[in-house]
Formats: C-alpha cells, sequence, structure tokens
C-alpha cells in the first residue's frame, strides 16, 4: 500500500483514485474507520417493546439490535458462538430468543446462552454456558433518538465524537417537542460504488444538482433550489453554506426555511406545516436555526456513514461490502408531531424522489459506479481527483458553529470528509485523532 | 373468494394486450403507454419487500408499507417527463431492455367489463459493456373494458428482492 499520506491532500483538496479501488486500503477502513467509528444502529421508535430487534450492519460486521425488558438497547454480533453460523435471518421482528439453524443452540434476548441440545449426554455438563453468550459491541448509546455503537471500549462518548454537530442535528432531532421517527420500511439497494463516493457526494456536492438530476429538476414543482437552477447555469452562493470542521461531520445547508420541501408535489402541505410550527421551533432552537435553516434543504452528514437531509426528510445507512460495492438503506424520517396525512405525503415523496425508484437518486447511481471502475485502471488508477473548489474561502461565523463556506455550490465539506478519513485511517487508537470545532481548532489540528 | 375464469376469447383478448404493452415498455415509447394503454383512474405501485419470520405476528409501525411506485396519471406523467427532457443521461444511450411476460391467468369480477389479470413480468436490461441485470416482479392487475377497448385501470406489483440490484430503476413494469 502507498503512504497514507500521498493519498490524500487536503490543502490542495486532491484524492488517489487508489481509495476507490484498492483492496489493502478498503481492509484498513474496516479495521481503522469501521471498527472504531460510532456508527449508526437504529431509531429508537424502531424498537418499541422488550424483544424488537433489527439486523443491521456495523462495517461488514452484522449486528442484531434489541430491546430490552429494562428499556435499554443491547447489540450483538449476529453469529453462534458454537460454530459461527449466522443466528437471525429476519430484517427485524419481535423475538424471546434467537435459535441457531445448524445445533439448536438458543439465545435469549439478552444474549445469554439458555439451549444447549443434549447438553447433558455430548457435553457431560462441562460446558460454561456463561462463556458462550452472544458478543455484545464495545459500547452503544442514543443521541435524541438516534442509537448508535462502537468496537472501540477506547472510543470518547458518542456526544463528544459528534461535538458541535449536535447544534446542526437538533434543528431536526430536537426541533418539535416529541422529536423525530423514522416511519415504513427500509428501502434498499445495492450499487456497485466505492461507500466514499456516495458520502462524499451528499455531504458537500451541489455542484450536481443542476446537471446530473437536471431532468428530475425540470419536471418537479419549485425546482429553482436554494439559488441553484437546472443545467448548472447559475447559482447564488449567498443563500446557502457549507459546514464542515466538526470532527469529520459536515452540513451543507439552504437559509430559506422552506427549500426542503421544493422537489414535492404537495408542498404547499408541508409549507402550512412549517408556518403553523415555525414559532415552536423559534422558541425551542433560537431565530436562526428556527427561522433559517428549519424547513431548509439541509444535507447532514455523520462521519462515516450517516446522512439525513431534514426537508427533504430522507434518512440514509450505507453500508460496505466490499471496495466497488455497498448497501444503502433509506427510510422517511418525520416529526412525531406531524399529521398522519403529513407523514403519509412525506413517505411518498422520499419514496418517489430519493427511493430505489427515486427520480432523483436514479440518477446518482451509475455516475458514482462509473468513478469508481475508473479507478481500477492500471494507468487510470495512478490518477488523482479533485475536489478543489472554492479553496480559501473558509471562515468562522458568529451565527453557528464549524468551519464555513459560501454557497452549496463549493467542495470544502469533501476535503474535511477526507481529512477525517486520513486521520482515522493514520492514527493507531483514538488517542491520536483529533477533535476540533472550529475554524481555529481546525486550523491547530491540522496535519497532526 | 371463488375466482371464476374469464371466457377463453376475453383472456386471448387481455394476453395480446399484455405483449403488447411489453413490446411498447421495452421500446420505451412511454407516451403510447400513458395514453393508449393505461385507463386515465391507473393506480399504479409496487412496496419494498421485507424479510419477516413466518411465525412473527407482530405489529407493524404505522404506515407499514414504504412505496416503491405509488402513482397515478398525473405521477406517471411527471416520471414520463423526465426521461422526455433528454436529460437522463443514465439512459443515453438507451439500455437495451426485454419485458418477457409470462403465467397469465384472467379472472371475472364482480364489474361486470373488469377483469382480474395476474401475470409474472422478468425485465431483462442490457448496459453497459457486460452490464446485465435482471429483475422479477408478479402482477395483479385490473383491466377495465371501455368504448377504446381494454384499459389498465390498476396494477399492484410486488418485488421479489428485498435489497434492490440495480442502480436505478429506470423503466416501468
Amino acid at each position: 500500500m502507498e503512504k497514507l499520506d500521498d493519498l490524500i491532500d487536503f490543502k490542495t483538496g486532491r484524492q488517489k483514485r487508489l481509495i476507490y479501488s484498492d483492496a489493502d486500503i478498503y481492509e484498513q477502513e474496516m479495521e481503522k474507520i469501521f471498527g472504531r467509528s460510532w456508527l449508526f444502529l437504529a431509531h429508537e421508535c424502531q424498537l418499541e417493546k422488550p424483544g424488537d430487534f433489527i439486523r443491521t450492519f456495523m462495517g461488514e460486521d452484522e449486528v442484531l439490535v434489541v430491546r430490552q425488558k429494562d428499556k435499554s438497547v443491547k447489540a450483538f454480533l449476529n453469529t453462534c458462538t458454537h460454530r459461527g453460523n449466522r443466528l437471525c435471518k429476519a430484517d427485524h421482528g419481535n423475538s424471546k430468543t434467537f435459535v441457531c439453524n445448524y445445533h439448536g443452540w438458543s439465545f435469549n434476548f439478552s444474549g445469554e446462552l439458555t439451549g444447549v441440545p443434549l447438553e447433558e449426554a455430548a457435553y457431560g455438563n462441562d460446558l460454561d454456558k456463561s462463556k458462550f453468550g452472544m458478543v455484545e459491541v464495545a459500547q452503544i448509546a442514543s443521541y435524541k433518538g438516534l442509537i448508535f455503537a462502537t468496537f472501540d471500549e477506547q472510543a470518547p462518548s458518542l456526544e463528544d465524537s459528534l461535538g458541535e454537530m449536535k447544534w446542526y442535528m437538533d434543528v431536526w432531532l430536537d426541533a418539535m417537542p416529541e422529536g423525530t421517527e423514522l416511519i415504513g420500511t427500509a428501502m434498499k439497494v445495492e450499487l456497485p460504488v466505492n461507500w466514499k463516493l456516495a458520502v462524499e457526494n451528499v455531504s458537500g456536492d451541489g455542484y450536481h444538482l443542476g446537471w446530473a438530476h437536471a431532468g428530475a429538476m425540470t419536471v418537479t414543482a419549485e425546482s429553482g433550489i436554494a439559488g441553484l437552477s437546472v443545467g448548472n447555469s447559475e447559482v447564488d452562493n449567498a443563500a446557502a453554506v457549507s459546514v464542515a470542521g466538526l470532527n469529520g461531520h459536515t452540513v451543507l445547508a439552504a437559509l430559506d426555511g422552506k427549500s426542503g420541501y421544493a422537489f414535492y408535489n404537495e408542498y404547499q402541505k408541508a409549507w402550512d406545516y412549517l408556518d403553523a410550527n415555525r414559532a415552536t421551533v423559534v422558541e425551542r432552537l433560537g431565530k436562526f436555526r428556527g427561522e433559517k435553516m428549519w424547513g431548509s434543504q439541509v444535507n447532514m452528514t455523520v462521519f462515516p456513514n450517516l446522512q439525513f437531509l431534514p426537508g427533504l426528510n430522507w434518512f440514509r445507512v450505507y453500508h460496505p461490502k466490499g471496495p466497488g460495492k455497498f448497501e444503502m438503506w433509506t427510510w422517511a424520517m418525520v416529526d412525531k408531531e406531524m399529521s398522519d396525512e403529513l407523514k403519509q405525503v412525506i413517505l411518498d415523496n422520499v419514496s418517489r424522489t430519493f427511493g430505489p425508484a427515486g427520480m432523483f437518486d436514479n440518477d446518482d447511481g451509475d455516475n458514482l459506479q462509473a468513478a469508481t471502475e475508473q479507478s481500477r485502471g492500471w494507468r487510470t488508477g495512478q490518477m488523482d481527483v479533485y475536489t478543489n473548489m472554492a479553496l480559501g474561502g473558509e471562515h468562522s461565523r458568529e451565527e453557528m458553529p464549524g468551519v464555513i463556506s459560501e454557497g452549496l455550490v463549493c467542495e470544502q465539506n469533501q476535503r474535511y470528509v477526507y481529512r477525517r478519513w486520513l486521520e482515522m485511517m493514520k492514527a493507531d487508537s483514538w488517542a491520536d485523532i483529533p477533535f476540533y470545532n472550529s475554524l481555529e481548532e481546525a486550523q491547530a489540528t491540522e496535519g497532526k | 373468494m371463488n375466482l371464476v375464469h374469464a371466457k377463453n376469447d376475453i383472456y386471448l383478448d387481455l394476453q395480446k394486450h399484455l405483449f403488447q404493452e411489453a413490446r411498447i415498455l421495452s421500446a420505451e415509447r412511454y407516451d403510447d403507454w400513458l395514453n393508449t394503454i393505461l385507463s386515465d383512474d391507473i393506480y399504479y405501485c409496487m412496496d419494498m419487500p421485507q424479510r419477516r419470520f413466518r411465525e412473527d405476528k407482530s405489529g407493524q409501525r404505522a404506515p407499514a408499507k414504504t412505496p416503491i411506485f405509488k402513482d397515478d396519471m398525473e405521477s406517471l406523467k411527471v416520471r414520463v417527463g423526465r426521461y422526455s427532457t433528454g436529460f437522463v443521461w443514465a439512459e443515453n444511450p438507451m439500455n437495451a431492455s426485454r419485458h418477457i411476460i409470462s403465467n397469465v391467468e384472467v379472472f371475472e369480477t364482480d364489474e361486470k367489463d373488469q377483469f382480474k389479470v395476474y401475470s409474472i413480468v422478468e425485465l431483462h436490461r442490457s448496459r453497459l459493456d457486460s452490464d446485465r441485470k435482471r429483475i422479477t416482479v408478479g402482477r395483479e392487475d385490473t383491466w377495465i373494458k371501455s368504448a377504446e377497448g381494454y384499459k389498465l385501470l390498476t396494477r399492484s406489483m410486488t418485488l421479489d428482492d428485498s435489497v434492490v440490484l440495480d442502480s436505478n430503476m429506470n423503466f416501468f413494469l
């Protein structure tokens, strides 16, 4: 493997294409990034009753997330401790036990091994069942409805890891008194794409909207969004901000308070909801977030693989499946206070725009697939790619935390995503990974 | 429900319509599809599948169903309009498609001129270089006989994959 520092240049916004195709680099990512980051598991609302479970992934590790009798949530590797078979094959549901299909070992939903067929006859009562329980993640915690876990005992707390990103996440998670919920089921798509290309796209790439999505932008309602128009012919950069330097997390935000719903065919219903509740949100979050951000098109990225877009109301996690493949799971997320009618409107519109047959999402797959494939050729793989737009535009603003650049058309956020990627890939432990939540801190820790 | 097979002449008529529709969709003649195959009151839907244990009867959180397609004539015109812009770069060059229709069954309904039609569609898409995608879907249709001939009134589709295996669904089934 090449020297890690040669792969990414934060200052000039350069990446080596190898990072999208090299198997050794991918293996390192599983250990250094997915093996120790806080990763999204589930929304609290998906696990109502004891025994409610969801089968998901942390990197390529398969995990069962289960609600306990005491209301806490545990997460286990979805594998039998005897001969390694998968324990649960359902996507989600409710179960008192998880029974292995191979030899019938059974585990209760607290992870204890409770049943071993022929235990006395075959093991002669020598089997210490307490040593063969399901294996738990190292840490699990939730932030305002979102449950995360990490495999690293040394990882800082979830709240410290999120840092000032929480201030932005609250624009959705804490805007309304009852908070949020995921509705419907996960829309799952497998794409032949390196996971980083999808994450960087949503983290900061407003540039592609008017061109890659020109077809969808042309036919959807109110498509002149946040100063962007079809075909990338004009842009109003003062109408939006790119925010990074939040421990690797990023935000891309229009500041008009309503553009999030611009692609909806029934956007007026959503705008009525915004009007009716704006005062409540301003009271809870203050004028800036309540008036400028709530309801706007906002892209939030929690490094490395969670992205959610209040306004557009989609919530997505990426599960890598090798250097050239991932699964993308998308839900609709709504405020609990919304009417059932509005929730249905939102679910239908999330599907129509960003579901498996979504008119916007269906433009991205082939571009990202081709960018993945074009990192494989012997000669092509030696080339660089660039996120060098708006270099040097970074500044601070009093009204919001993080490192700010103007506009949705700006590649600052992608540079910071790759900076975090490099910081984690180089670090031997969490003690070597810098924390920064402002321009000063980001500059002071650069290259460290 | 006691299903009664439609008479053979009706069966043949509707099978002809299914095959004609398949040819129109494979050729991406979407305006013809909207204008000659579909009723103005069309309801066209497909939900995201979920894998759950057979014995698991626990409640589903509402709304339980997540649509992949949930369209009426107006929203189908928007989808078709997107292709008509010429800006859907993934479809240029045109991807070769074959809609293979099978297991056709036609039944009477309580309405005199409406028929329930079951079929399976297997869509093959030949994309860039050796890239070949295949999707199988079960369909439950209602076709209505009007003065202009048979029209598709409702189509409820069941996708077999719990993870969609193509990078887009720039097609109709």
